[in-house]
């Protein structure tokens, strides 16, 4: 080792301190996020437990504002997550409203629209510029979304009549009859 | 049988570098000898002190001389694995999973030979391409003077390497073959038993998004501003573990950096054309976390290319190059890591992977390993002057670094927020455009503002009388332009302090340029042309430097114009309806729905365009439908002037109802200034990075012909 001329000055205790608490706060707060995706959706086959859904105002379901996942026990329930935000989102708002309009008047199958991190007045033109009609709300403090372990948006989950999850579609449905191919099974 | 050729031309790629790695770690027994001296027992000491037997120059030489050439040697061995996986793209090789996942029979050859980095497996294969091509390159270079850097560079570029083809080869490979088992259809490495190849009629198709010619170059080029930042990185190291502390890796390196830098700048305008050209956000920017993961590195480096200057002309800030290099490096991985292992979701879908947890590790040892190095080094790396004058060009670089550093920090509290939300509140929350907006824009405004004054300054010493000798022309003609401005053009107060500081910038830089080539016209007696020619030539890096600071102005016109003016309407036209916006008047005139080429669905609409009632043209918006894919695009109908563009998106049209179509509609003023300012930053980077002779390069060169002259004696 070369003897310099100018004293060494190593870096104070504290500052390596604080940088090390630093680095591996970081590592940790990245190593939770990546086990969290790494255990994906919720998988089907799993009984889905009761949640709570506020609902907009004009997008109510029955009159109600607040809607419980228990309370439509003996409905097949299709939860679609999105945002006004998303692009993709865009591409399957028509067609699941189609979906909707067709299943509604039998009144075995109920849609819930659930907004992840959005506002509401984005939310708003988003649903009047694609004639949503079906229940939607906001994901309060993104609790649904996180019990699901959504990836992104959009997102569908398909919920049969005892509340079991019977199938999940990752990313926008291109067209109105792969909606229909997996509301058909939760109706048998 | 191609596809097998290949795995196994992977896996001997991998324990090549292994090999590589290894002997150059090994040539050095003196740093392990030292690092067990510092383990107090007697085991310990002994092995030291057989390690330091082991040390002769000879067999040092010998070990880097090998580790050099197995080096080199991986860059033909991935590219034999690439021309073999180009091979199984280009003639349709279904059975090979990553084939079929990214071509499809209809797509044309370009594009199948681009489906190369089209998907994570083959687009970390072109990661290790490069990185290889780029370490090969640095190995080349005569060493004479800096043996000592020789086996750690290789060492450091041998160690990102083999993790990127380790991934490939183990968990991403694009190797692997469909095989049906008596349970299904599944791809592996090796044919399992009781199976036949499966070979799939056609393939899913490249995504419609990446088909665009600004994806074909995108990727690329931020993939080679990404690797050669190695470069810089790997010499810091080296620098560190020898304790060779002078600048002399600085020097090395920072034509490596700008290189690295015009790679980078080039990839983020190229994804932001793109964005704009196919994305239909009718922007160019998003603030996405993946734009941000590209835009972060890209910061720092910047910084690095000012503050590296400090160090060469003054001695000073050596502590803080070495952390930008590293952190640039850092920046780099952990950016590739957060938007390829599905942390954060964003519109860049990736796909969902295995490469998770190994990503995650070895970010964890680069993180530790080079902080570690840089305390353990922290002494000796002092400064040689000490900072006279806050008006100094020494202290203005730093303030420039500061804010860098500053959108630094406000880029990754955005990007981890959601995170720490989510673990703190339990709520996850993102940050949208606006936080980045309101954050970042007064430190741009002041970086502007910094970019003009600060070629004004002298080395050492400046004050506020000299400052303004020199910058008091341009900043009146400069009021006089804003306030023209305002009458004319705009009355909005950030547009004004926006072009205000533009104007600033451009007239004091091509000032500056004047006054030289005015000096040189009296004192060389050179016409002025000849003046300016020989100026930029002799100090390229200078002036190089300031082309760029006009093209950053350029492009801050652009951005200025389409964050503060954009307008745009959304509305159903019934054919021959007008709309009108920003003073164009638009007239839905045709549409229609036919079959294209390359397998994709096309309808397209015709629209007048009238300004003042006189006819300027047709526009066609189009949306493609790929069969493939299964994925629909949406084409904008744009018109591009210096002025602004009038970008038509066709949202929605059924053939069946007699509604007529939607459209969106905006005005974009003075987008177009953003492209004009790339084009000329690209002249100002080859003006500033195009390779010279190294002076002592060549003061080697004339003391090896001396010797061997004298030798000849």
């Amino acid at each position: 080792m070369t003897e310099t001329t100018t004293p060494r000055r190593a870096v104070p205790l504290w500052i390596q301190i604080v940088i090390w608490i630093f680095i591996v706060g970081l590592l940790a707060i990245v190593a939770l996020g990546l086990s969290r995706r790494q255990q994906g959706t919720v998988q089907p086959g799993q009984k889905i437990d009761d949640f709570t859904l506020t609902l907009y105002s004009g997008y109510e379901l029955g009159g109600r504002s607040e809607i419980k996942l228990s309370d439509l026990r003996g409905k097949a329930v299709v939860i679609n997550f999105w945002a006004s935000w998303c692009k993709p989102c865009e591409q399957e708002a028509a067609e699941l409203q189609q979906a909707w309009t067709e299943y509604e008047p039998g009144g075995e199958v109920v849609f819930l629209g659930v907004d992840y991190v959005d506002t509401e007045t984005d939310a708003r033109v988003y649903m009047k510029k694609f004639g949503i009609t079906f229940a939607n709300g906001p994901d309060l403090a993104t609790s649904i979304s996180q019990y699901f372990r959504i990836r992104g948006v959009p997102e569908t989950y398909f919920i049969d009549k005892a509340g079991v999850l019977r199938y999940v579609q990752i990313g926008p449905f291109v067209k109105v009859e792969d909606i229909r191919a997996q509301i058909e099974p939760l109706l048998k | 049988m191609i596809a097998n050729l290949g795995f196994g031309v992977l896996l001997v790629t991998f324990f090549v570098t292994l090999y590589s790695l290894l002997t150059a770690a090994f040539s050095n027994p003196k740093a392990f000898a030292r690092l067990f001296r510092s383990i107090p027992t007697p085991r310990t000491q002994r092995w030291a002190n057989d390690l330091e037997k082991l040390d002769t120059p000879q067999r040092a030489a010998s070990m880097v001389e090998s580790a050099r050439r197995a080096m080199l040697l991986t860059f033909p061995l991935i590219s034999l694995a690439a021309g073999l996986l180009i091979y199984l793209l280009v003639n349709d090789h279904y059975e090979v999973q990553f084939v079929y996942q990214v071509t499809s029979r209809s797509m044309p050859t370009y594009l199948k030979v681009t489906a190369w980095w089209g998907g994570q497996a083959g687009s970390l294969l072109f990661w290790s391409w490069l990185m290889s091509a780029f370490a090969s390159l640095v190995t080349l270079r005569k060493w004479d003077r800096d043996r000592e850097f020789l086996p750690w560079v290789i060492f450091v570029a041998c160690f990102t390497l083999a993790f990127f083809i380790g991934m490939t080869t183990f968990y991403e490979n694009p190797f692997k073959q469909f095989y049906q088992t008596p349970t299904g259809v599944e791809a592996y490495f090796l044919q399992p038993a009781n199976s036949i190849l499966f070979t799939p009629q056609d393939g899913n198709g490249l995504n419609p998004l990446l088909r665009h010619p600004g994806m074909i170059v995108h990727p690329p080029m931020l993939y080679l501003g990404f690797v050669s930042f190695v470069i810089p990185f790997a010499f810091a190291i080296a620098a560190l573990i020898t304790g060779r502390t002078d600048d002399r890796w600085i020097r090395l390196t920072r034509r490596w950096a700008l290189w690295a830098w015009l790679f980078l700048t080039l990839g983020l305008v190229l994804g932001g054309r793109w964005a704009y050209d196919v994305l239909g956000w009718g922007g160019y920017w998003g603030w996405d976390p993946v734009e941000i993961a590209a835009f972060m590195p890209w910061l720092t480096g910047t910084a690095f290319l000012h503050s590296v200057m400090i160090q060469e002309k003054r001695g000073m800030l050596k502590h803080w190059n070495m952390i930008l290099v590293i952190l640039t490096y850092d920046l780099v991985i952990f950016g590739t890591f957060l938007t390829r292992s599905g942390v954060l979701s964003s519109v860049h879908a990736f796909a969902q992977s295995a490469i998770g947890p190994l990503f995650f590790t070895y970010i964890a040892i680069t993180f530790i390993a080079s902080v570690a190095l840089v305390i353990y080094r922290w002494g000796e790396l002092n400064a040689e002057a000490e900072m006279h004058s806050l008006l100094s060009r020494e202290a203005l670089f730093l303030f420039n670094n500061l804010l860098f550093m500053s959108i630094l920090v406000v880029c990754f509290w955005g990007v981890i927020y959601p995170l720490t939300s989510e673990l703190f509140t339990g709520a996850k929350v993102t940050v949208g455009p606006a936080f980045y907006e309101r954050a970042n824009g007064p430190l741009f405004a002041a970086l502007l503002f910094l970019m003009g004054i600060a070629p004004l300054s002298a080395w050492g010493h400046s004050t506020l009388k000299t400052l303004g000798r020199a910058a008091w022309k341009p900043t009146i003609v400069a009021v006089i332009v804003t306030a023209a401005l305002y009458a004319l053009y705009t009355k909005n107060v950030y547009a004004l302090i926006g072009f205000f500081l533009v104007a600033f910038v451009i007239l004091i830089t091509l000032y500056e340029y004047w006054r030289g080539a005015r000096a040189r016209q009296k004192s060389k007696n050179e016409n002025i042309f000849t003046a300016f020619w020989n100026l930029t030539g002799r100090d390229r890096r200078r002036y190089g430097g300031y082309i760029i600071h006009l093209s950053m102005a350029l492009m801050a016109i652009g951005i200025l114009g389409i964050e503060l003016f954009q307008i745009e309407t959304q509305g159903t036209l019934e054919l021959n309806q007008r709309v009108s916006l920003g003073g164009y008047d638009v007239e839905y005139r045709d549409i229609a729905r036919f079959t294209g080429p390359d397998g994709r669905e096309v309808t397209r609409a015709v629209l007048g365009v009238y300004q003042n009632g006189q006819y300027l043209g047709d526009l066609h918006p189009r949306i493609d439908y790929y069969f493939d894919a299964q994925q629909t695009m949406t084409i904008p109908g744009q018109r591009a002037t210096m002025k602004d563009d009038l970008y038509i998106l066709l949202v929605n049209w059924e053939p069946a109802a007699a509604t007529g179509a939607t459209f969106k509609i905006y005005v974009n003023p003075l987008v177009n200034w953003l492209w004009m300012g790339s084009l000329l930053f690209l002249l100002g980077i080859f003006i500033a990075a195009w390779p010279d002779k190294d002076p002592q390069r060549v003061a080697v060169r004339v003391e090896k012909s001396v010797r061997q002259v004298s030798a000849a004696d």
